[in-house]
């Protein structure tokens, strides 16, 4: 009965989890929107998209390789609901960045696997973007430096005792926000979704593996924003959590909105500028910490 | 310097000096690789469609059976050189699961007949021919320092502390073998049709560097 009654929370935390990164993505959108003076959809847009798509006809195009064009939808699900797990048990911050660097598998996986020249071309500048996944690696450095451990559930312990590591390691979270930023949609660095590749690696995915690419991504922004907030900022109540992943993306979305899409060796030439930076701050943290 | 990072290991298999251990963190990128490694071997490739430039023509490309099955068996192949880095505890072995990876990779796309595919192969052959230098050079390093390749040994803090250098060529060789700055070569081969093939190659990449991010935290 116990188990029973821990399984079906843990269900619903994930389904209230992947409705709240959603309803985050639709707030994303409306306030890009409203930023630049149009009316945006509602916030809830992203939600109706998924259930849209759940109920709309379903097909595997005849060039498709149909066991990896089904197989990767499955996967994208099953590596973000293992994150969701390992964020909410405080289980290590490496298995999910390492969750994270594997999403871009699945992106390559959606883009090749219809045959689709777009996605094609979404899921190799898919790859080439991974270049914004080192400064992510550099932060957990800084943060392993600082903690001495990478468990969610130690880092939250030493930021109530030595304070939030987004005041003491300050550019360790802007290269993790950098980062998020560049897995928003409408970001500057959105090149594998660029509207000159229809929809990119997911122009062909459509019906139920759609739903399941949306369900995919609510999940994945929820658990990014909830790391960040989590070992940047510390141990947090739900209400706060939840008004912290708000504020999160209200930043995001004033981000987005106002720097336009870079071109793919704009954006891969910043990103090894951010990574240079980072590697440079990285060296000075371990000889002040550990001299 | 860290404990544990990848967690509690679960599973220790002994061999004297070689091992085999499973944290969550490895066990987690084993199961990845697995599972694309199944996705290889029961997947029938896509047939990619071309658009000729400038008007509404398009092909598709097919591969021939005696493509497929080469590409299929190299791509099983560096599945299981993925694997086989994931699990290892010995550093040595890793250097050696790395150095097959990056053979594999240009096996994979070896049989394409496509001459900007054959040119990105060969440019990434060379990349990854010349990390196996500071790879193999550090894991010698590491050897020489501590006189154990063992990373349970590293784990434990028995040994003497590794030097930044030898952590900082192990990782360097891992990157040539197709990460980020090294990769651009690779990012071509991705034209080649096949994609459950093709994606072995950018899936070992990147288990592999994750792998070494654990490897060079540990001592």
């Amino acid at each position: 009965m116990t188990s029973r009654s821990s399984g079906t929370d843990m269900i619903a935390e994930l389904v209230l989890a992947t409705l709240f990164g959603l309803l985050l993505l639709g707030l994303h959108r409306k306030l890009i929107a409203r930023i630049q003076r149009r009316p945006g959809p509602p916030v809830w847009q992203e939600i109706l998209h998924m259930l849209k798509f759940s109920f709309k006809t379903t097909w595997i195009p005849k060039t498709a390789s149909p066991v990896l064009f089904v197989g990767v939808v499955l996967i994208a699900i099953g590596i973000w609901t293992a994150a969701f797990y390992v964020l909410i048990s405080g289980g290590s911050l490496l298995v999910i960045l390492g969750i994270y660097m594997l999403h871009k598998i699945v992106e390559h996986g959606f883009g090749l696997s219809s045959g689709s020249p777009y996605g094609k071309y979404g899921g190799v500048r898919s790859v080439i973007s991974a270049a914004s996944e080192i400064p992510l690696f550099v932060s957990v450095a800084v943060i392993a430096v600082y903690t001495r451990s990478l468990d969610l559930s130690v880092i939250m312990q030493y930021q109530q005792v030595h304070g939030p590591l987004l005041i003491i390691a300050f550019p360790a979270a802007c290269a993790m926000f950098l980062v998020i930023l560049s897995k928003m949609p409408f970001g500057p660095f959105s090149i594998v979704e660029a509207k000159e590749l229809v929809s990119g690696y997911k122009t062909e995915h459509f019906g139920i593996w759609r739903a399941g690419l949306e369900i995919c991504n609510g999940l994945k922004t929820f658990v990014l924003l909830a790391v960040f907030l989590a070992v940047f900022i510390g141990l947090l109540s739900l209400p706060w959590l939840l008004v912290g992943m708000i504020l999160m993306i209200v930043l995001l979305a004033f981000a987005c909105a106002v720097t336009p899409m870079m071109s793919p060796f704009d954006s891969v030439t910043i990103q090894m500028l951010v990574t240079g930076l980072m590697l440079g701050y990285a060296a000075v943290v371990l000889m002040v910490v550990h001299p | 310097m860290i404990d544990l990072i990848g967690g509690v290991p679960l599973f220790v298999l002994e061999f004297g000096d070689e091992l085999v251990y499973f944290t969550p963190y490895t066990i987690t990128l084993f199961l990845l690789a697995l599972t694309f490694t199944v996705l290889v071997l029961i997947s029938r490739p896509e047939k990619q469609i071309d658009i000729a430039f400038g008007g509404d023509a398009y092909r598709a490309k097919e591969i021939s059976i005696s493509e497929m099955r080469f590409r299929r068996f190299m791509a099983i192949a560096c599945g299981l050189a993925t694997m086989g880095a994931m699990v290892t505890g010995d550093i040595f072995n890793f250097t050696l699961f790395t150095a097959m990876v990056g053979i594999t990779n240009v096996g994979i796309v070896a049989a394409v007949k496509s001459p900007h595919v054959q040119d990105a192969a060969y440019q990434y052959g060379l990349v990854a021919l010349a990390a196996t230098v500071p790879l193999f050079a550090g894991a010698a390093v590491y050897a020489a320092v501590t006189g154990s390749l063992s990373m349970i040994e590293l784990m434990k803090g028995t040994v003497p502390a590794v030097p930044l250098i030898a952590k900082g060529m192990l990782m360097l060789g891992v990157i040539g073998e197709g990460m980020a700055p090294f990769y651009a070569a690779k990012a071509e081969m991705f034209r080649a049709p096949g994609a459950p093939y093709v994606i072995m190659c950018s899936l070992s990449s990147l288990l592999i560097f994750l792998r070494v991010v654990e490897i060079v935290m540990l001592g």
